[in-house]
């Protein structure tokens, strides 16, 4: 009925995705200057996508 | 002794604040981004509204788990608990995955992560909004 409504995304679109909406949130939340919010934002997305990446290699010995 | 008790008494103003800002921060709570509009911060209404908007239609597009209140164990009351965060747009979930959950992929599963997030960050955002109202700096 509502096949037009669903989404097929990657691994790496959706944490992407996830990364770059919860950045903006955080940013926008805990910080009041733009210029601060968007620096918020650039770094807390960098670092999730650090992590995300990192711990994604972490677990690669462990896939099989 | 009789200062102590002067400064210890509730003045009216500041219970009357408490109220109005415990509504702001329902309000927060029942449509994301309400509680702030009510404040006049209009960059972090907005921001709430789309972010939460956004992570609820990715969500149940991905076909996640919009989880009821007839959960079977502990994780899914947590997760109705979650849900639920994202007030009336929890109405929202539940209407756009018509075709129901589907976790047996990763997009489901994924998906079923971005509706909690939502309302988790919805939650945060009402409470923030709670103590700008309070007066508290924000």
């Amino acid at each position: 009925m509502n096949a037009g409504m669903e989404f097929k995304l990657s691994h790496l679109q959706s944490m992407l995705l996830f990364a770059l909406l919860i950045s903006i949130a955080f940013g926008f939340l805990s910080r009041r200057r733009p210029i601060d919010r968007v620096k918020y934002i650039v770094w807390s997305l960098f670092l999730f996508l650090l992590i995300g990446v990192g711990i994604g290699w972490a677990m690669y010995p462990f896939s099989r | 002794m009789a200062e102590e008790t002067a400064v210890e008494a509730v003045p009216p103003q500041d219970s009357k604040r408490e109220t109005i800002a415990f509504f702001i921060g329902v309000a927060g709570w029942l449509v994301p981004g309400l509680g702030h509009a009510l404040l006049k911060m209009w960059g972090r209404a907005v921001m709430c509204l789309v972010t939460v908007g956004l992570l609820v239609i990715l969500g149940a597009g991905m076909r996640g788990n919009v989880f009821s209140s007839s959960g079977n164990d502990a994780f899914d009351t947590l997760g109705f608990l979650a849900d639920l965060g994202t007030g009336t747009f929890y109405l929202g979930a539940r209407a756009l995955e018509t075709n129901g959950a589907d976790v047996s992929h990763a997009g489901g599963d994924y998906g079923t992560r971005f509706l909690a997030t939502a309302g988790v960050l919805n939650l945060l955002a009402a409470l923030h909004a709670y103590e700008a109202a309070r007066g508290r700096k924000a």
